[in-house]
């Protein structure tokens, strides 16, 4: 079995006193795409946040490579390598495309290798190379959406947590973003992929995992998953059927 | 002097006095922008500002504008200070009511603390050269205004520089648009709340230092002129430093002009309708994009 980046063991989080994850583990394997699927509001970008320290997990535990993450908070968890790209890319839209990236290597480790950052973000992203006086705010979804993954990269992730990448996009940029995700996780980063085009996420996953209502209701191999009954009926419906 | 030549005092007057206005906007709009509150003691600490400048002349004998190189440091470690004393847990909270609360607190707080150690008494620094006045073209300036401005000015523009051209300016920037968002990248948020309350108290030290030499000044003095800088705020639009200070520019101007055309009573009357005008017409101010 290879090496487990990210083990979350039977987290509980509430918001206040609601209760939105009950005893949730996943595993991330070293160099993986796992994907996160389920229906809106089923827990899967709460989980994210517990990950990334935004929200602090009731019970269970978090680990990645076999050391806690719990009681670390937001920075200490970016600094460890754990990068989460947020839903909506919530881009700094009155700061320029570079500034952006700035930011993204803000912490002192990845810092020291923004040059090959910002260089290995233009060869993923070369639309951004051009446009890194703009303001993030002006540029087309697209781009938006290249530059918030371009901001993860710019952190040096070692886990690089994507939430709903493909929101908003035009089929055809869909298409483009899961082949960038494909790509750059061939360039070794382990990549956990919340997404609501279950059918795209589950194609290039290597493991996924279903949230239904706060719980994981089923996982296993992205294709396994892509052939389950259940799943094509719950969640592809008409789309699968026509293939 | 002719009445055009009275207006255009009436003009330099208004602009020299609002930049005061604009250097304290500023520092409401930076503390606004990542806390997300009025900073309502922005007045009572040009105040005291104001009298630690005094102090530093009438006991040390120290020049007012040179104890600036004193006054700068210490004010941005008191902004420091007061944030990590007084608001880091309550920056945490959803409800910035509370935050607010400590604000209006810390105001009431520093005009006491003021009127017990200087008393009620208005104290004024003169020195030799409070009463030089430059006549270009037939107008009166007044040396200690004209130092003021420059004062106001070249703060501003380092304020600037600041947020421009660093990195923690930058996440300042970025913070006051998405704090969550900023804490994603790594960024500390109560750094970030600590280096903008730096600052925003650095301008208030700044401005002390101008009010004292050209004014005199009470312990009150302060809440009338935080009002005065949450108009200013309001004309110059949240979130933009040159915006702020033309907005106290503005103000400045008008109080002047209503004083004189009206009358002085009449002068903040006519502010405050205008600030309401502003406030229901051009909710982003008067230089900014709609949303």
């Amino acid at each position: 079995m290879a090496n487990q980046l990210l083990e979350v063991k039977g987290i509980d989080v509430f918001y206040g006193d609601a209760q939105a994850l009950w005893d949730v583990s996943i595993h991330v394997e070293e160099g993986a795409i796992i994907a996160l699927v389920g229906a809106n509001g089923a827990g899967k970008s709460t989980l994210l946040k517990a990950i990334s320290g935004l929200i602090h997990a009731r019970k269970g535990e978090i680990l990645l490579s076999g050391k806690s993450l719990s009681n670390l908070n937001p920075r200490e968890i970016v600094d460890r390598g754990v990068i989460h790209v947020p839903e909506g890319r919530r881009l700094f839209s009155t700061l320029t495309v570079l500034e952006n990236l700035k930011l993204g290597a803000y912490v002192p480790r990845a810092r020291s290798m923004f040059a090959e950052s910002l260089e290995r973000v233009f060869s993923l992203f070369p639309a951004l190379n051009t446009r890194i006086d703009q303001k993030a705010g002006s540029l087309s979804g697209g781009e938006q959406q290249m530059l918030a993954i371009g901001r993860g990269i710019m952190a040096q992730p070692k886990l690089l947590m994507l939430d709903e990448p493909s929101l908003g996009l035009s089929p055809i940029l869909v298409k483009t973003m899961f082949e960038l995700i494909s790509a750059l996780n061939e360039q070794k980063t382990t990549i956990l992929l919340v997404e609501q085009n279950i059918r795209q996420a589950l194609k290039i996953a290597h493991q996924a995992y279903v949230l239904k209502t706060g719980e994981i209701a089923m996982s296993g191999r992205g294709d396994e998953l892509l052939a389950n009954e259940e799943i094509r009926k719950a969640y592809i419906g008409e789309r699968v059927s026509k293939r | 002097m002719g009445e055009f030549g009275i207006i255009a005092q009436v003009l330099v007057n208004g602009i020299l006095f609002g930049t005061m206005y604009g250097i304290a906007a500023i520092g409401l709009s930076l503390i606004y922008g990542t806390m997300r509150i009025i900073f309502f003691a922005q007045g009572a600490i040009i105040v005291f500002f104001a009298y630690i400048c005094y102090w530093f002349f009438a006991l040390l004998g120290l020049d007012p504008y040179l104890s600036l190189i004193l006054i700068i440091p210490i004010s941005l470690l008191l902004g420091m200070g007061f944030y990590f004393g007084l608001f880091k847990e309550a920056a945490a909270l959803e409800d910035k009511n509370i935050s607010l609360l400590i604000a209006i607190g810390l105001m009431w707080l520093v005009e006491n603390f003021m009127a017990v150690v200087w008393s009620g008494d208005p104290r004024t620094v003169v020195t030799a050269y409070t009463s030089w006045v430059l006549r270009p073209g037939g107008l009166n300036i007044s040396f200690t205004r004209l130092m003021a401005l420059l004062i106001a000015l070249l703060s501003s523009v380092g304020v600037f520089v600041f947020l421009k051209r660093t990195l923690i300016g930058t996440a300042v920037r970025a913070a006051s648009e998405d704090m969550e968002s900023t804490t994603l990248m790594g960024i500390n948020p109560n750094w970030v709340n600590a280096v903008t309350f730096a600052i925003g108290i650095g301008l208030a030290g700044t401005a002390g230092v101008g009010l004292a030499t050209v004014y005199s000044f009470d312990p009150t003095y302060g809440f009338t002129f935080v009002i005065m800088s949450v108009i200013a705020l309001a004309f110059g639009g949240m979130g933009n430093v040159f915006g702020a200070l033309l907005g106290g520019i503005i103000l400045g101007v008008l109080q002047g002009l209503g004083a004189y055309f009206v009358s002085p009573t009449w002068a903040d009357a006519i502010c405050f309708g205008a600030f309401l005008l502003v406030l229901m017409f051009r909710p982003q101010g008067l230089f900014g994009k709609k949303e």
